[in-house]
């Protein structure tokens, strides 16, 4: 074959060594094999999916930071009030022993008055300004202290509320019944009014999810919740605007008496791709239903203040079964603390497999760029050697 | 019978043809470097003999006429993978502009997807968190953001292969009008016998810069060279172009191709930097258009499905998250935004209190749910992610195979119509031998002319 100009084929060679070179360089600089999409396709798209799979780690690993010290808090909150209960215990046992003179009696009882308020306060629990056993009514303490009447703040002789005034759909009222320990919600819907409120609230006696002697009424104007009994309390809450906030009425406290607002709702936060813990237990379901440890307490104080000795002693039972109750309802929560300390642990390593998977799918060894980059230059500088050896010579260049 | 004179006629003979070899030497030289210069060779001819008597005397040689030393075929197939390569380049340059728009570290639709799922999952923690709920609607609108740029991205790359368009339109013309020019004057020369020479050199080098714009059909006629597209438009006939002419689509943006009569020619052109123009704006782009707005539409609608299912802070049942920004139309990549700017408006309760965290579990599913497109959202882009890698990887293996064909083949034709400066010189010397030689046979003719003439005179003795 004729050859005549070798400058093309030269330039050609030149120009893939300078490619080889830069490509080399580039590995080098960023430590990464992969600088473009081009360069693997395939590892690209699988390096979506392993970012994703990193960003949730790394998100599931935040999310145990967050709720293991809401949750241990919870958890000390529930031994702290083992052991007020177990100084009840001991206070009602030390009252039932028939020796005890009714001015000692009373004085036992202020101490059992005394754990109820430590009680509830512990009950009332919050973790970075979230109440911890309400349910998910985080934002208000779950616990309130009863009184017989509760009326609403909007409303007056002058400008009252009745039975046709709208309210807010959506709004939420509720109402915890001290005595039973249960808690009745009303949600209102489009259209309702207050006198759709007050038959839900007579329908909620009648049918037994709150005290037969509850009743709503308007008087003076303002929407009146009341028991109609001087010992049995409530309190009502509610976020509906036309009704306003809803107080409990001066004079009508009951004494140690106090009524659940939260609900019974369980929140539940993902901790992994397959794994969600429950992060609450409602203050219902551990202090006023089972063994309802906030009534047997308020039914002690009175049983010492004027009961009988047969009376103060079951009421003592009482408590001891609601200590017990309390020390199985810590188990599913010690249950959870022990899966995110074990999830934390798992989490850590999954980070690291994800982050070797990435640097084995886009990354390069640097010992390995290193001497790509060496054999680049070598090539670059042999086909440049080669270049200016051969290009300038001619014949012409022989003939004088 | 051979005479003084006639062996001078042959020696000047001689001197004219070892002129006009050293001629085309030192045009050959002199174009050595000349791109699509086609070297020359000069045709010699022994001229016919005399007999006398028994004896047949030669009547030395003859210069003619200079030939230029082609492969057509060659020439053809350089022409094509040209026109391969044109294609290959004009893909490559675009899809090389896109590929940023879909990295996977940065600020991308899939670090954004993951991101809000991030910011969702953080809320279910403390749904009533003042500083978590802005936070979504943060990572949403930047989510959002992602799939517009690169919606923006994709779009301003086809308004810019628009112009393209027009460009390599306006040069096809501007071409054909050239090649035309040229036909009727080598049509004359091949009419007399000669060789095309540097008019077909030059009418070559305009095909092939023909061919880098799009496929061409070249067929030689009486009347020159008959060029077409590759699906049949004239654009060359004898001394006659014709013009291709662009004009707006129905779609108002796209420029369309039509022929000289007005018909659209536009899907009918393929290769060259036309054809792959087209096709990159028309099928490549438009394509992951489609992907890319499918992914948000699906998207969107899931996320306002779930945010349906729940309430927000107020109580209220859950509004769309995303939308089309109010203008009613479908939900694209181009126009998707969030739906609204208050924190609250995030449906995070099941059950309708401000504490539940309840439908966070619906809105966090989506991450992990089919589209209806038949993959999850992340899924989905990595997909398209694969897409315009394995796009431009194949362009640019393309086109680093059509160039490396294109560097033998322009080997192979320099071999035959190269030029070639060693043998040049040596072409040089050898007719500067024949020129003296027969310079040297002039002066001894001459030297006997005047021997002959002062033949028995005293000059002579």
């Amino acid at each position: 074959m004729r050859v005549t100009n070798m400058l093309p084929d030269m330039q050609y060679a030149m120009q893939q060594s300078q490619q080889n070179l830069s490509t080399a360089l580039q590995q080098v600089s960023t430590g990464l094999r992969v600088n473009q999409l081009s360069d693997d396709p395939s590892a690209s798209a699988n390096m979506v999916s392993s970012l994703a799979a990193s960003a949730n780690v790394d998100q599931y690993t935040s999310n145990v930071s967050y709720l293991l010290p809401q949750m241990q808090t919870a958890d000390s909150a529930l031994s702290s009030i083992v052991t007020a209960l177990n100084s009840a215990i001991t206070d009602g046992t030390a009252g039932a022993n028939g020796t005890e003179t009714s001015a000692q009696r009373q004085s036992i009882a202020s101490q059992v008055a005394s754990v109820l308020t430590t009680v509830v306060a512990q009950a009332n629990t919050s973790y970075a300004g979230v109440y911890v056993f309400g349910g998910s009514e985080t934002s208000t303490p779950p616990f309130v202290a009863a009184s017989t009447t509760y009326t609403s703040a909007n409303g007056s002789a002058a400008s009252p509320l009745s039975a046709t005034t709208a309210l807010t759909a959506g709004s939420v009222t509720t109402i915890g019944d001290a005595t039973t320990g249960q808690t009745w919600s009303y949600t209102a819907a489009q259209g309702d009014n207050v006198g759709d409120l007050e038959a839900a609230i007579a329908s909620a006696a009648s049918t037994g999810k709150i005290s037969a002697n509850i009743s709503a009424s308007i008087v003076g104007g303002q929407l009146s919740i009341s028991t109609g009994s001087s010992t049995a309390g409530i309190a009502v809450v509610s976020n509906d605007a036309a009704l306003g906030s809803m107080n409990a009425a001066d004079g009508t406290a009951v004494a140690n008496a106090y009524a659940y607002v939260g609900n019974s709702s369980v929140n539940s936060v993902q901790v992994g791709d397959s794994m969600s813990v429950a992060t609450n237990v409602p203050g219902s379901a551990l202090f006023t239903s089972g063994a309802n440890v906030i009534g047997s307490l308020s039914n002690l104080v009175t049983a010492l203040q004027s009961g009988t000795t047969a009376q103060i002693s079951a009421a003592t039972t009482a408590v001891s079964t609601a200590s017990s109750y309390i020390d199985q309802q810590r188990v599913p929560l010690d249950n959870s603390i022990s899966q995110l300390n074990s999830q934390e642990s798992y989490l850590g390593q999954e980070k690291i497999t994800l982050t070797t998977q990435q640097t084995a799918l886009v990354g390069i060894n640097l010992a390995n760029a290193a001497t790509n980059l060496s054999q680049a230059e070598l090539d670059n500088n042999a086909v440049l050697a080669a270049a200016a050896k051969v290009m300038p010579q001619t014949l012409l260049d022989y003939l004088k | 019978m051979a005479t003084l004179s006639s062996a001078l006629s042959i020696a000047v003979q001689s001197l004219g043809t070892a002129t006009g070899e050293l001629q085309v030497t030192n045009n050959n030289i002199a174009n050595a470097n000349t791109p699509g210069y086609t070297r020359q060779v000069a045709v010699l001819q022994e001229v016919a003999p005399t007999l006398d008597g028994t004896l047949s005397a030669g009547n030395g040689v003859e210069l003619t006429g200079y030939q230029s030393v082609r492969n057509e075929l060659l020439q053809t197939q350089i022409n094509q993978e040209t026109t391969a390569q044109g294609g290959a380049n004009a893909q490559l340059s675009s899809l090389q502009a896109i590929e940023p728009t879909f990295t996977t570290s940065t600020n991308d639709i899939g670090t954004e997807i993951s991101a809000l799922f991030s910011s969702i999952s953080s809320l279910s923690t403390n749904p009533t968190s003042s500083s978590s709920r802005p936070a979504v609607l943060t990572a949403g609108q930047n989510l959002a953001t992602a799939f517009n740029t690169a919606s923006s991205t994709l779009t301003s790359q086809q308004t810019g292969l628009n112009t393209q368009v027009t460009q390599d339109v306006s040069q096809i013309n501007q071409l054909s009008k050239q090649i035309a020019a040229l036909n009727p004057q080598i049509a004359v020369l091949k009419a007399s016998g000669q060789d095309g020479g540097t008019l077909q050199d030059q009418q070559d080098q305009l095909v092939l810069k023909l061919s880098a714009l799009t496929n061409v059909s070249v067929i030689q006629t009486p009347t020159g060279e008959t060029v077409t597209t590759g699906n049949g438009t004239a654009l060359v006939m004898g001394s006659q172009s014709f013009a291709l002419q662009t004009a707006t689509g129905s779609d108002g943006a796209t420029v369309k191709v039509d022929d000289q009569s007005g018909s659209d020619i536009t899907s009918t052109i393929t290769g060259g930097d036309l054809g792959g123009t087209i096709q990159t704006r028309d099928t490549t782009i438009a394509g992951l258009k489609n992907q890319l707005d499918a992914l948000a539409s699906q998207f969107a609608a899931a996320m306002n499905t779930a945010q349906a299912k729940g309430y927000d802070q107020n109580g209220t049942a859950g509004a769309a998250l995303f939308s089309s920004g109010g203008s009613g139309a479908a939900i694209t990549a181009g126009n998707i935004t969030l739906a609204t700017t208050d924190p609250a408006a995030i449906a995070a309760s099941s059950d309708g209190t401000s504490g539940s965290n309840g439908n966070l579990a619906n809105l966090s599913a989506v991450q992990s749910t089919e589209l209806p497109s038949g993959e999850t959202p992340g899924d989905t882009y990595a997909s398209l992610v694969y897409s315009v890698g394995s796009l431009t990887s194949n362009a640019n293996a393309e086109s680093t195979a059509t160039t490396a064909s294109l560097v033998q083949l322009n080997d192979q034709l320099s071999s035959v119509s190269g030029v070639s400066i060693d043998e040049e010189s040596a072409n040089l010397i050898t007719y500067q031998q024949a020129y003296e030689a027969a310079a040297r046979v002039v002066s001894t003719i001459q030297e006997l002319f005047t021997v002959t003439m002062t033949m028995g005179t005293a000059a002579a003795e």
